[in-house]
């Protein structure tokens, strides 16, 4: 039994019991109930504490723009979701929901010792607060505001849910299902258009689900409604409920978040919880409609205080008397409504007091028919009872001032100081507000995307002025997007248009400065909190908002802007336009980390770029290393072995017999056509037209700034066809460089880039024994020394493949790579395993690929340069064609800093006392400088060399070339190394084992 | 809801299926660019026996050779595996009197089928463009999930996608799961 | 997220097709050893930050593969018009400048 439901009222199923729990205890509630309505039900208005001063709170609206009703809500491990507003999240059967910002418990909290010292923590008091000492700063007050801050609790465990997201493109998208969103949908639909409309409700109806009173062309409004929503059916409209309009953006871009599961039962596993749409639409129609606007009086934000149009909402939609006993203040026509609804089901109206001396004479006579007292001209000055509203004080007003407050019994207020149209959206499109004096409200003025704005939200009170203007906008949408049809015009009857006043904070006989009059609730910011804001000095109001946070909590000042505007702007002695509004921004409400994210989670977070060849490597307990989007075979352990051991154990499997490397990842570019040879010749620094097909060449790429970008070998494979390589995480970069060269400074070149990267799985096999495997397996080619030398390509068969067969070496042993069709990368590698068993073949990572290379100083783009680097600083000058007219980067390398003495050059490091130094580390020339030292380079590669018998490394050190045989200084944090500087090779510097 | 893993040796056959959408990876096809400057393109039309759409995203075909116009200098062929050679054959042939590109790409990409009455909603999962534009019997270079694919449109509900290799698991995944996500919507 | 109209393939299509390539009319010298050093300089490094209409470089990178020049507002964003590269800088009128 539901001591406040009102049996047969509203939209839920009164047949269809719920129980739920709020902070341990159950409730039943209906199907169709949210958990504010279904507490309400039970006489609960007590759901949380303010985030503040912890003062006992209850929901004040019926909807998503509610500050203070915040919940925790639990569906199983994993699934908790904090500051969800009870007036959206529905009931089913087990939901679980606690209150917040309580401690011990809801009904008993020690913070609310904040109330009591509220004088303490007026606006800008941690500005104030937390200033001296220093000392205190991240020993005292961070801790202190850290436990302070933030409204309920994070989820500890993983989010076991599932997130989904969608494109959409349409050619209307109506925000909003009332009747002025029903109408555009209807008209739009009618003359043919893709039409998409979208509610954040439960429900599609608005307004009409709050005034079933209402009959619209002849029908009682919910009839009216169901037929309305079966023509949009039967149009083809995609209707979508509990979708949130999130974000309007650039050209008509609207994203919407759609919760698909959290009103469930027991949803399907496989089902995403929410998912985000962005949708493109031709025409977007704004009909969001107007929120109910707050009275700001001391105590207006004691539990059982709320709006009026609220507690209209949930008689209608929810069956529920939000009291027995109320008393309505306002000043606004609208809650005079509210009060003979409620009424007229049984709630008594203790009074109506209304800040107006003239009121419409059917409102008052209407009221005087139901015995309701009034109290026209009339101020309220405070509520008592501590939990829930025991009483209201009102004072009749004299010359605007507040006389003797006198007291009436109620457990609730039902409060509407107007309506203020819903701007956000349009606001998100930096669309222009013009001020309306009448309404006292900004209404949309210039707008910026191809939109439409219809009923409430531009000023239009009424269910006919709302519906009629939806008609019309949807038509105008419609022709827009060229298409005519009629715009139908309907009666409404029983409908409630009304007028009202805007009113700052309400006149008070009390001392103004102990009123604790609230203008936003959720941030416990009060009238005066805006006040004392001006006095200080704040003259804009996005520096008022900042200094008291009025309209910084998560609903984003729904509720408390225009309240705030309005006493700021009194404050100033400004008119509102002058002080303006803050800009709203993106998202609508609150919206989850999990949508945004969508599918990118876990294994589909990012791409994992696999080679052919992966799959081998996986079985064979190879431990992997991130290459930009590829992961690479980084060492491959054997029986135990750690990440050193299994290095050295490669590295010297290589250097005296055959090692066997995936290169697989190796950027790839084709180079074909006429001028091929020109293309590179004007694209890399070396010389290309003197190598012959069937040769390849180290290749280097400079941005025009001289600095290296890139590098590869370069094979040539017919007089106008290239086989370029470039480094694992350049292929794109280097491609798309090539491409912006060719397409806008050398259109006159007749030649054509193509990425074949995965067109071919790549093996290198390099070791003294490399020859001895191939030899017998490659077909059609002569691999001795004298027929194919160090430096050549070939098309051959291997293994019965179709092959590109490289005589490349980044090992300084002799070295082949090996390109095959993707496909048979696999079967390539399991052959060249199987045969290789005689010379010990050891198959070996991008770790030991890194120290073999190392040791004969061959750089890595990326690692030993680093944006700075010029060929001559990485001690390849050889590499550049100087006799060349032009290249890219050579007007660059004569841009006097890159001439200039001094550069960062590179060179070789062994430490004294041979202990590895740590890449990134900085060098030094004076260990016994002063702290701040004067760094003159940093480490850019470190290994162990097992060839060497002990750590190399190489650095980039300024005037390096000129220190060879010097000690330079590497600082530790325990020590200072002293290390020699050498050059770069220091492995078979001659390169005898290349030419074997 | 069927759905089998994407082997690593991207064997042909049914990936996911559901009440919404299929997804089958197909078997390899013989698969080449083909570049060139306009005044080239009538000679590699002829002497490839196959038409080359003068419109960015129109197809043509001839027997069982395919052409479709990815950009301003640029088409896709497609053909029978066992063409290969020939196609290699037949532009070599016309190089010195149209220059041109022609570099094959079988192996670069792998080829998903999407069909099934939820298949324009499964790419919506993650293919910002509006399908609507791509009308039947075309084709597109776009952007799917991040990566960049061709998309090919055979009937109103049935697509068949090129994704680069590597990429194509990643792919399969997201696939698989709009098809078990919109059957439940269905 | 952008609409950008490919000069190219003529269709309007979602920004992520395209990739955002700097500032258009930049142009390479053609004898670049030519160049003084502060010629070299500005070519490299000094680009206008315009508030009102500026001249960019897109490329349909995931379409056609086009580098082409848009003209666009840097206040409101919006594309007032694409063209081929290598076609002069379109001449709007006013209501288009102000956009």
């Amino acid at each position: 039994m539901n001591p406040y439901r009102v049996y047969g009222k509203g939209r839920i199923d009164h047949r269809a019991p719920v129980s739920f729990t709020f902070d341990g205890k159950t409730y039943e509630g209906r199907r169709g109930d949210t958990v504010a309505s279904a507490l309400l039900a039970n006489g609960v208005h007590l759901m949380g504490r303010s985030f503040k001063y912890h003062r006992p709170r209850g929901p004040v609206s019926a909807g998503s723009e509610e500050p203070n009703a915040l919940i925790g809500t639990k569906r199983g491990t994993g699934r908790y979701e904090p500051n969800t507003r009870a007036t959206v999240q529905e009931i089913y059967p087990g939901l679980k929901t606690n209150s917040q910002n309580t401690y011990p418990s809801l009904k008993f909290d020690l913070g609310a010792v904040n109330d009591a010292a509220y004088m303490l923590f007026s606006a800008g008091f941690y500005y104030k607060t937390f200033m001296w000492p220093k000392s205190f700063w991240d020993k005292v007050y961070e801790p202190f505001i850290r436990e302070a801050a933030g409204l309920g609790r994070s989820p500890t465990e993983r989010d076991p849910d599932h997130y989904a997201s969608r494109y959409h493109h349409t050619d209307v998208l109506v925000v909003g299902t009332g009747p002025a969103g029903i109408a555009a949908a209807l008209s739009a639909a009618r003359t043919g258009l893709r039409v998409t409309l979208v509610d954040e409700n439960a429900e599609a109806g608005g307004t009409l689900l709050s005034e079933p009173q209402a009959v619209i062309d002849g029908a009682p409004a919910w009839d009216w409604l169901e037929a309305q929503l079966a023509e949009l059916k039967a149009l083809g409209v995609r209707v979508m409920t509990r979708t949130t309009a999130i974000g309007y953006y650039h050209q008509n871009m609207v994203a919407l978040c759609e919760k698909l599961t959290d009103h469930l039962d027991a949803p399907d596993p496989d089902m995403p919880r929410e998912r985000m749409w962005r949708v493109r639409a031709g025409q977007v129609i704004l009909a969001q409609g107007a929120l109910e606007k707050p009275l700001v009086f001391d105590g207006n934000d004691r539990p059982g205080v709320m709006l009026a149009g609220a507690a209209q909402t949930y008689l209608h939609r929810y069956g529920v008397l939000v009291g027995k006993r109320a008393v309505v203040a306002t000043s606004h026509d609208s809650a005079w409504y509210a009060s003979f609804d409620l009424h007229d089901e049984g709630c008594e109206i203790a009074a109506i007091v209304d800040t107006r001396a003239d009121l419409r004479a059917d409102l008052v006579e209407a009221a005087a028919a139901r015995g309701i007292e009034m109290h026209l001209n009339h101020s309220v000055s405070g509520t008592d009872g501590r939990l829930r509203v025991k009483s209201i004080r009102i004072n009749r007003m004299r010359d605007g001032k507040a006389a003797f407050g006198r007291r009436i019994f109620c457990d609730c207020v039902l409060m509407s100081g107007g309506w203020t149209p819903s701007l956000h959206l349009f606001s998100h499109t930096m669309g222009k507000l013009a001020w309306n004096d009448d309404l006292t409200a900004f209404l949309p003025d210039v707008k910026t995307e191809a939109c439409q704005i219809a009923g409430a939200g531009r000023g239009l009170w009424g269910i006919e002025a709302a519906l009629n203007d939806g008609f019309a906008m949807g038509a105008a949408a419609a022709e827009a997007l060229g298409k005519s049809g009629a715009t139908p015009t309907l009666g409404v009857t029983h409908d409630r248009t009304g007028t009202g006043v805007t009113q700052i904070e309400l006149p008070t006989d009390r001392s103004p400065s102990s009123a604790r009059a609230f203008v936003d609730y959720q941030n416990d910011v009060t009238a005066k909190d805006l006040r004392l804001a001006v006095r200080e000095g704040m003259r804009s109001i996005e520096h008022v908002k900042r200094y008291t946070t009025n309209g910084m909590a998560t609903d984003q000042g729904k509720m408390s802007n225009i309240n705030g505007l309005n006493i700021a702007a009194d404050a100033l002695g400004k008119p509102q336009p002058q002080v303006g509004l803050t800009t709203f921004r993106p998202p609508y409400t609150p919206t989850t980390f999990g949508a945004f994210a969508g599918y990118h989670k876990g294994g589909h977070f990012e791409v994992t770029r696999k080679t052919p060849i992966d799959g081998w490597a996986e079985k064979n307990g190879a431990v992997y290393e991130p290459v930009s989007l590829w992961r690479r075979a980084w060492y491959f352990p054997q029986n135990g072995e750690d990440m050193d051991q299994a290095v050295a154990r490669e590295c010297r499997a290589t250097r005296e017999s055959l090692g066997i490397f995936d290169a697989s990842t190796l950027g790839k570019i084709e180079v074909v056509g006429p001028d091929a040879v020109e293309f590179m010749n004007r694209m890399y620094t070396n010389p290309w037209t003197k190598l012959a097909p069937g040769r390849a060449r180290y290749g280097l790429l400079l941005g025009d700034d001289g600095f290296i970008r890139d590098d590869g070998v370069i094979g040539r494979m017919s007089q106008d066809r290239f086989h370029v390589t470039t480094t694992t995480g350049g292929a794109a970069r280097v491609l798309n460089m090539m491409e912006d060269y060719l397409q806008t400074e050398w259109g006159d070149l007749q030649v054509w880039l193509t990425s074949t990267t995965e067109q071919w799985a790549t093996i290198a096999l390099n070791g003294p024994n490399a020859r001895k495997l191939l030899e017998p397996l490659t077909e059609g080619l002569d691999l001795s020394d004298e027929a194919f030398p160090h430096m050549s390509v070939a098309e051959c068969t291997i293994a019965g493949l179709p092959a590109r067969l490289f005589r490349i070496s980044f090992t300084g042993e002799l070295g082949f790579e090996v390109n095959v069709p993707a496909r048979h990368g696999r079967a390539l590698w399991e052959t060249l395993m199987d045969a290789g068993a005689q010379y010990d073949i050891c198959p070996y990572g991008t770790e030991t690929m890194h120290v073999l290379r190392a040791e004969k100083g061959y750089i890595i783009v990326g690692q030993d340069t680093d944006g700075t680097v010029t060929p001559y600083d990485a001690g390849i000058g050889w590499a550049v064609g100087k006799a060349k007219p032009d290249f890219v980067g050579k007007r660059g390398l004569a841009r006097p800093d890159l001439v200039a003495p001094g550069r960062k050059q590179l060179v070789g490091l062994l430490t004294e006392d041979h202990s590895k130094l740590e890449e990134g580390a900085q060098i030094v020339r004076d260990p016994k400088e002063a702290v701040p030292m004067t760094m003159v380079g940093h480490v850019t590669s470190s290994y162990d060399s097992v060839a060497m018998g002990r750590p190399i490394a190489l650095a980039l050190l300024a005037g390096g070339h000129d220190l060879m045989g010097e000690i330079v200084h590497i600082p530790m944090p325990d020590r200072i190394i002293a290390a020699k500087v050498t050059g770069t090779v220091f492995y078979d510097p001659d390169n005898t084992r290349l030419k074997l | 809801m069927t759905e089998l893993a994407l082997s690593p040796d991207f064997a042909p056959g049914l990936l996911a299926e559901s009440a919404a959408a299929r997804v089958t990876l197909i078997a390899p096809v013989a698969r080449f660019s083909l570049r060139c400057k306009p005044a080239s393109r009538a000679t590699l039309a002829r002497v490839l026996d196959l038409p080359l759409p003068e419109t960015i995203g129109h197809r043509a075909h001839a027997r069982s050779r395919e052409a479709l116009r990815l950009g301003p200098d640029e088409w896709v062929l497609t053909a029978l595996e066992g063409d290969a050679a020939g196609i290699a054959a037949d532009c070599a042939a016309a190089y010195d009197a149209a220059p041109h590109s022609l570099v094959e790409l079988s192996d670069r990409e792998v080829t998903f089928a999407i069909d099934g009455p939820g298949a324009c909603d499964l790419l919506s999962l993650s293919l910002p463009r509006d399908l609507d534009g791509i009308g039947v019997g075309q084709g597109r270079r776009t952007v799917f999930d991040g990566q960049g694919v061709v998309l090919w449109r055979d009937e109103a509900h049935s697509f068949r996608m090129d994704v680069w290799r590597s990429f194509a698991p990643h792919v399969a995944s997201l696939l698989a799961t709009g098809c078990r996500e919109l059957a439940l919507e269905m | 997220m952008l609409l950008i109209h490919c000069p190219y393939c003529d269709e309007t299509l979602p920004e992520l097709e395209f990739a955002y390539a700097g500032q258009a009319h930049v142009v390479r010298a053609a004898d670049p050893s030519s160049q003084t050093d502060e010629e070299w300089r500005d070519f490299l490094f000094i680009r206008d930050n315009v508030k009102g209409v500026h001249a960019e470089r897109w490329q349909h990178v995931h379409g056609c593969g086009r580098f082409f020049n848009a003209l666009r507002h840097t206040v409101s964003d919006k594309f007032l018009t694409t063209y081929k590269a290598g076609e002069p800088r379109p001449v709007l009128d006013d209501t288009e400048r102000s956009a």
